[in-house]
């Protein structure tokens, strides 16, 4: 089976930019060649980390309570709003309020914080899309954004919105050419993850904190068995993968006192900003011995839960779940079970690494097949067209994340763990494709004047073969260069990955 | 029988009977332009919270401060939440039928696969790569399905007579660009009816201003459902409803919008109301008590509300197991005592008209055992 370079390209990158596929060379070595190192991430350099960004969040927090000025919606997409009330903050004290001017000049500093957070998440996303947009390793972007959705956290819940765009920074671009188990170590003490699914406030029923909160009378907080079982059912077994209620509930203690820092501890710390949000509360934590999936993990603090979730990495039933969803993302929405199979093998005899499962992927010839094909999820279509129309991202990607939301995928908003679907019966509805041919419209209207004639950028990111016909009749006879651009965004062939 | 059992399975079923003859207490002409809407809310909305047991003395121990605290009463049980004013005075119409302790046969606690049964209508995730709704739009001979969703949701699937609709981008489409793609789409096998379709429902742009939320997304598929010749099968769906932590504000201001959206869609259906049911359901309930977080978990009874000027309402329907501790599933939820493909099929049967014998051939594979539910409609 011939592995050309516009396979490459379309079915494993991002859509080419016009110049990728000239040249000689066989799509597999190309592929292959992306995963030796590591691609430049330039336009991420300068980026807050998460610990400083929780910082700044509670300062915000602290500042808005001192104005009582309840922090207003902050335009992110339609409705959006920043949070006001965050996980590991929820035992914070409220400061009482001062002289009305204070009051007045407290509101003023709190709103300018605020704004200044939406600008740094605003920046993030530019990013994000400025590097999909240029990269010279489009393979390795692909399977970026296809972990960062595997282990989907959703910025629809607020005290996870400043996180998510990190997270996939943080905790995916370091390890998407290791291994997985570093990767779900990562994600799974990653504040984003945390607060998603509710561990930061999770607090083993007999832990020194439980029994401390009813000898106070408090109101108890207990146990939260979210993350546990997305850990499981998502991210690494599969919901068939061999687990039952009590694996969710043994998992759920080992993790109990995976959290971040508070805003009193971020206040202790002063300038001293942690390197790392992730705080192990030992008080929180579920003493004793568990047992998940048959196996005993002696008491060991944050170490019980590390040594859980290295097992999963390496379960059988975790090879076959990732095998399979990689496959379905890169081939066909019916994967071939034969190559599910080599990659899962592959995956398991070499200790969990991805790039030996990548490997797998690139080199069997199930992948390379004419009948594979993928529709592309509306993500993939617009970075396809800032690739192929060379358009540029800027400073400002407000535009862009309309854009996204109006076609059904919001940037970071799956509105679930199990995140975006990846298949084309999800994407390709009428009222989908319709929005397409608009965005397709508004997109073209952003072309360089100077940009090549529609018919040549088409063979350019298309190959020859896949312009023919109407198409091509369309595309040379175009009466302008939005017009034709509009033609090639909107067309089947743009639709596909093939 | 368990002395708790209560509601139409008990009551009703005598009148299983009716089944066999599904057109035969209806006016003729009368059953061929019905109006059915189903309203997914996904993410498990926690039952007993809409629709509190307030006088069960275990509810109140198992919810403590996370109770409903002032339900409106409606039974000598059950309450509905304070926000559902509008739905409340529905009941007192006799035109809203609460389900009690009903789940799709699946009894694990996937969100997902929970959903997908639902959705595909058989007893198993990917149990079908196309749903329950499609099929019987394409059981029925010319009618039509339409979901108010961005993407095509798969309880629809299954019929080219379907269409969905989102409030569009704000721009038209050049129609010289329509043209050019029209035989370009044309020759695309698996994009060409879709494409058709899409320019068809391009004609229905929507002033939209401001947030789309349930009650506007609600009222846009009754009003479309309401025409002469409309759909007669419509699916709204709305996110949202998973509660695993400080649930009481959150589901009290989802209650508001449901409620609402119940309203918008009386009004939108308009004089096709006495025509129509609404079924509102979610994948599956939630644990009976409170979690540590003032929250609930994935459990397994839910229920269901149906609602409309064709329901026979007023009362309270389904099983109720109890809560008491040897009630509970696996000890931590409300049991489920009937399978929404009852209730699914007893809609399919007596409201739209469809044969037994095709609902479980194609529609509901491998339910013969799942008795539609009757009784529950007027006529």
């Amino acid at each position: 089976m011939s592995a050309s370079k516009a396979t490459a390209a379309n079915r494993f990158g991002l859509g080419a930019k016009p110049g990728e596929l000239e040249g000689s060379g066989d799509g597999r070595e190309i592929l292959l060649a992306q995963l030796r190192e590591p691609p430049p991430l330039d336009e991420f350099h300068g980026l807050p980390s998460s610990a400083v960004t929780m910082t700044r969040e509670y300062e915000q927090l602290s500042a808005a309570r001192a104005g009582r000025v309840k922090a207003a919606p902050a335009a992110m997409g339609d409705n959006a709003s920043m949070p006001q009330m965050s996980g590991g903050d929820a035992m914070a004290p409220v400061q009482p309020a001062g002289q009305a001017v204070d009051v007045d000049q407290a509101g003023e500093r709190a709103d300018q914080m605020r704004r200044e957070l939406r600008r740094r998440q605003l920046d993030e996303f530019a990013a994000r899309y400025r590097h999909a947009s240029r990269t010279d390793r489009p393979f390795v972007e692909r399977l970026t954004q296809f972990w960062s959705n595997h282990f989907a956290v959703s910025i629809d819940k607020g005290d996870t919105r400043l996180y998510a765009a990190a997270m996939e920074r943080e905790a995916i671009r370091p390890h998407v050419l290791g291994r997985f188990e570093d990767m779900l170590l990562a994600v799974e003490s990653h504040p984003a993850m945390l607060r998603y699914l509710d561990n930061s406030i999770s607090i083993g029923n007999d832990s020194a904190a439980a029994q401390r909160a009813e000898l106070m009378r408090r109101e108890r907080r207990g146990l939260n068995e979210n993350l546990a079982r997305e850990i499981l059912e998502l991210h690494t077994l599969g919901v068939d993968g061999g687990y039952r209620q009590d694996d969710v509930l043994e998992l759920a203690r080992a993790i109990t006192g995976w959290s971040t820092f508070n805003s009193r501890e971020a206040k202790a710390a002063g300038e001293r900003i942690p390197d790392n949000a992730f705080t192990f509360r030992k008080a929180s934590h579920e003493p004793g011995e568990r047992q998940v999936l048959g196996r005993r993990y002696a008491e060991g603090g944050v170490e019980q839960g590390r040594a859980v979730l290295a097992d999963l990495a390496k379960h059988p039933s975790t090879a076959h779940h990732l095998s399979f969803k990689l496959a379905r993302h890169f081939v066909a929405d019916q994967p071939p079970p034969a190559l599910v199979k080599r990659m899962a093998q592959a995956y398991l005899s070499h200790d969990g690494d991805l790039r030996a499962l990548y490997r797998a992927l690139v080199e069997s010839q199930e992948s390379w097949a004419d009948s594979a094909r993928k529709f592309k999820t509306p993500n993939d279509f617009v970075v396809s067209a800032l690739r192929a129309g060379e358009l540029p991202v800027g400073n400002d990607a407000r535009a862009l994340i309309n854009l996204l939301s109006s076609l059904g995928q919001p940037v970071f908003t799956p509105r679930s763990p199990a995140g975006f679907p990846d298949t084309a019966a999800d994407w390709s509805s009428p009222d989908g494709l319709w929005k397409r041919i608009q965005a397709a419209q508004m997109l073209a209207a952003r072309i360089d004047p100077k940009a090549s004639a529609p018919y040549q950028c088409a063979v350019s990111v298309l190959g020859n073969a896949a312009v023919e016909g109407d198409f091509a009749i369309g595309l040379r006879r175009a009466g302008s260069l939005r017009d034709g651009y509009a033609l090639l965004f909107a067309s089947p062939a743009f639709q596909w990955r093939i | 029988m368990d002395s708790q059992r209560r509601g139409l399975l008990a009551a009703f079923g005598a009148s299983a009977l009716l089944t066999l003859f599904p057109n035969a207490s209806r006016a003729a002409g009368d059953d061929a332009d019905t109006r059915f809407l189903l309203v997914l809310l996904r993410g498990g909305l926690d039952g007993l919270h809409l629709l509190p047991p307030y006088a069960d003395p275990v509810y109140a121990a198992l919810r403590g401060a996370g109770a409903v605290a002032d339900p409106i009463r409606i039974d000598a049980m059950f309450g509905l939440h304070p926000a559902m004013q509008q739905t409340a005075a529905m009941y007192r119409d006799k035109q809203l039928l609460p389900i009690v302790a009903i789940a799709p046969p699946y009894r694990a606690r996937s969100h997902f696969d929970a959903q997908d049964c639902l959705e595909n209508g058989t007893a198993r995730p990917n149990g079908a790569r196309d749903g329950w709704l499609g099929r019987c739009v394409q059981a029925l001979p010319s009618e039509a399905g339409f979901a108010v969703a961005a993407v095509m949701p798969l309880a629809l699937r299954g019929s080219e007579r379907t269409s969905n609709w989102w409030p569009p981008l704000p721009k038209g489409v050049d129609p010289l660009l329509l043209q050019q793609l029209q035989p370009l789409y044309a020759a695309d096998a698996r994009l060409s009816e879709t494409f058709e379709q899409s320019t068809r429902s391009a004609a229905l742009a929507r002033e939209g201003k401001g947030a789309f939320a349930l009650p506007e997304a609600m009222r846009v598929a009754a009003e479309r459902m309401s025409a002469a010749g409309g759909p007669r099968i419509g699916f709204v769906e709305d996110t949202g409803w998973d509660s695993h932590r400080n649930q009481a504000p959150q589901l009290a201001r989802k209650l508001a919008e449901l409620d609402r959206g119940l309203a918008a869609a009386r009004e939108g259906f308009g004089s096709a109301w006495p025509r129509t049911v609404v079924a509102v359901v979610t994948e599956f309930g939630r644990t009976a008590a409170i979690n540590g977080t003032g929250g609930t978990d994935h459990g397994t009874g839910g229920m269901a509300l149906l609602c409309g000027g064709a329901v026979r309402g007023g009362r309270i329907g389904g099983d109720w197991p109890g809560l008491g501790a040897a009630q509970l599933n696996e000890g931590r939820d409300l049991r489920a005592t009937s399978d929404l493909r009852s209730l699914f099929k007893g809609i399919a049967i007596e409201h739209l008209g469809l044969a037994e014998g095709v609902l479980e051939k194609r529609v509901f594979p491998d339910s013969r055992g799942i008795s539609p539910l009757a009784g529950w409609r007027v006529g």
